[in-house]
């Protein structure tokens, strides 16, 4: 909670946290204050500190995804698609993956951008003291992670990508179960935008608050939804595509004021588009095909296989025991996650585990920008502001 | 069960950087750290105005030993509702720096976001950035000894005993006294009048 830890004749400072239940996760927020107007502000960051970077060096190339799903722990796909795409660059297998494993993997990712905003949705809301809405965003994110319990065997992390594909197809009844949601989905969306859109106090809390624009958004190097709030239309998804997104029709919605509630609004929107994009992989889902690259190089031949064959049983052996080696070179691969852009600069030396795995963290740099809008605002707005932004610290800590 | 330490890349000098500078989408351009700030301005000027991140790799077998890693794009231009941005302009700019001298220009005074990851790769590394505000520890603890990203760093490092935090010491790159943009004064001017007309003008 905040303590006041310094008082001199006009200004005072107080520290916001690191267990203020509002900071999600631990930060602790700074802030010099005039009365109630916040003169400047900086923020402590590294208590979830846990040296994954340095973790991922000294794992193989395939259990280092383990680990860097945890960072972003709210949308883990995107982290392990970012990673295993920037992988496949590295092996030279980019062009070989099977159409089928792409659009699994753009489905999974679409829906963690869904989960992931609603998990952003509900906690933003309660801080600002709208309880209701954290339960409907709250269904939507629990159906979700239910499929993603069906196809990849967990809730959370399920480390369901692989090199040059999926681990296992999509089981029986699963599209039944998609389609269900995305049946409810509009309904659930559009209460949702009936609690808050137009409620008066909502309005209040968010318009023209931590407000930024958009020369600042650059010079902060802000992407996501917290930069095309602020009018710039920048979304790696359209600008670099990969995983066959240039397949889809999607838009990337933006607005120009760059306050609290444009943000809002951007994600909702986003949340509606992530829909439109599900229900085309839907369709394109009906045709069945390869899920792995044929490569028994990277991928461990099928279990069944082993007993016939002794290639089979070998190549086995060799992937699970000592991984597989990557040519060396570096490589920078972004993805757009659900805070914007995420990045991987790989670095292989030809052995078989990563030489250097650096992560282009969004959430480090929205938050950073904290700093900065937040000086003239009123203190009790930080909250408004810090949910605005969406950081996950575990991502920011790294 | 922790897997081993990966062993170094022994004797030969391998410069993994140089292999296959075309495996992604980005220009790719090696400098000295006396020519950094002079290249990242005339890139600025050229259009690519966001430094996506700063990052750093550990050669121990080679001189340089460092690598300080500049990623720049080149964001669309506004206006917003344009959904076909075309395929902006990447580039990653590798900066040699050799472990006996292990500095870098600071650029955070170009870019306010350069503050944290150049303070993340002073605390990870032992790389300092000349003419940075507020050089100092921000993943580890302040009393930490040792650069953890190192490849000769372990990978369990030594049992560490808490020590009392120092003083909060509030140090941020944006200046004192930095008024708010005019439209956040704007702001809060509305919402201080619409709030006096809605309590009877107090």
């Amino acid at each position: 909670m905040s303590t006041v830890i310094e008082r001199t004749d006009n200004t005072m400072r107080l520290s916001l946290g690191p267990q203020h239940p509002s900071t999600h996760g631990v930060l602790q927020v700074l802030v010099d204050v005039s009365g109630e107007v916040i003169e400047r502000a900086d923020m402590e960051i590294g208590y979830l500190h846990t040296g994954i970077e340095k973790s991922a060096e000294n794992l193989f190339w395939t259990q280092a995804s383990t680990v860097v799903e945890r960072m972003d722990y709210l949308a883990p796909l995107s982290n392990a698609l970012c990673y295993y795409l920037a992988l496949e660059r590295l092996l030279g297998i980019t062009d070989r993956i099977p159409v089928r494993a792409q659009r699994i993997r753009v489905l999974m990712c679409e829906l963690t951008r869904i989960a992931s905003h609603c998990v952003w949705l509900g906690t933003h809301a309660i801080d600002i003291g709208a309880i209701t809405n954290f339960w409907y965003a709250f269904d939507i994110r629990e159906n979700i992670l239910d499929l993603i319990e069906a196809a990849g065997g967990a809730r959370m992390h399920p480390n369901y990508l692989r090199v040059g594909g999926v681990n296992g197809d999509l089981p029986d009844g699963f599209l039944d179960r998609l389609d269900a949601l995305v049946a409810k989905f509009p309904g659930r969306m559009h209460d949702l935008r009936a609690i808050l859109q137009n409620n008066p106090i909502w309005r209040d809390r968010t318009i023209d608050i931590g407000i930024i624009s958009a020369d600042d958004a650059v010079r902060w190097s802000l992407t996501g939804p917290v930069l095309r709030a602020s009018g710039i239309a920048y979304d790696v998804r359209k600008a670099f595509p990969y995983s066959g997104y240039e397949d889809y029709a999607y838009d990337i919605p933006t607005r120009t004021e760059g306050d609290a509630y444009a943000r809002f609004l951007v994600r909702l929107d986003e949340m509606d588009e992530s829909m439109r994009i599900i229900a085309q992989v839907r369709k394109a889902l009906e045709e069945p095909g390869a899920i792995l690259v044929d490569d028994t190089k990277v991928v461990a031949p099928p279990k069944e296989t082993i007993a016939l064959s002794m290639e089979a049983l070998i190549h086995h052996f060799k992937i699970v025991s000592e991984g597989f080696r990557v040519p060396p070179g570096d490589v920078y691969q972004a993805v757009e996650g659900p805070r914007g852009e995420l990045g991987y600069y790989l670095v292989s030396d030809g052995n078989n585990r990563p030489y250097r795995v650096r992560t282009r963290p969004p959430s480090l740099y929205n938050l950073q920008a904290l700093k900065h809008i937040a000086v003239g605002n009123l203190i009790a707005d930080v909250v408004v502001m810090i949910g605005s932004l969406d950081p996950v610290f575990g991502e920011v800590d790294r | 069960m922790p897997s081993p330490q990966t062993p170094l890349v022994g004797g030969t000098a391998i410069d993994p950087t140089s292999v296959r500078p075309d495996l992604d989408d980005a220009e790719i351009e090696r400098l000295d750290p006396a020519a950094l700030r002079s290249r990242l301005e005339e890139l600025r000027r050229d259009g690519l105005t966001m430094l996506l991140d700063v990052g750093c790799a550990d050669y121990p077998a080679r001189t340089p030993r460092f690598d300080v890693v500049y990623h720049l794009l080149a964001v669309p231009p506004r206006p917003a509702g344009v959904t076909d941005v075309g395929r902006p302009r990447r580039v990653r700019l590798l900066v040699g720096v050799p472990i006996d001298n292990p500095s870098v220009p600071s650029v955070s005074d170009l870019w306010p976001s350069a503050d944290w990851p150049e303070r993340e790769i002073f605390d990870l590394y032992g790389i300092a950035f000349e003419g940075h505000p507020d050089l100092r520890r921000i993943q580890m603890p302040e009393d930490w000894q040792g650069y953890p990203l190192r490849r000769d760093y372990p990978l369990r490092g030594p049992a560490y005993e808490k020590t009392p935090r120092p003083a909060f010491a509030l140090k941020t790159n944006v200046p004192a006294g930095t008024p708010p943009s005019g439209r956040v004064a704007a702001a809060l001017q509305r919402q201080i009048a619409k709030a006096r007309e809605e309590h009877g003008g107090r």
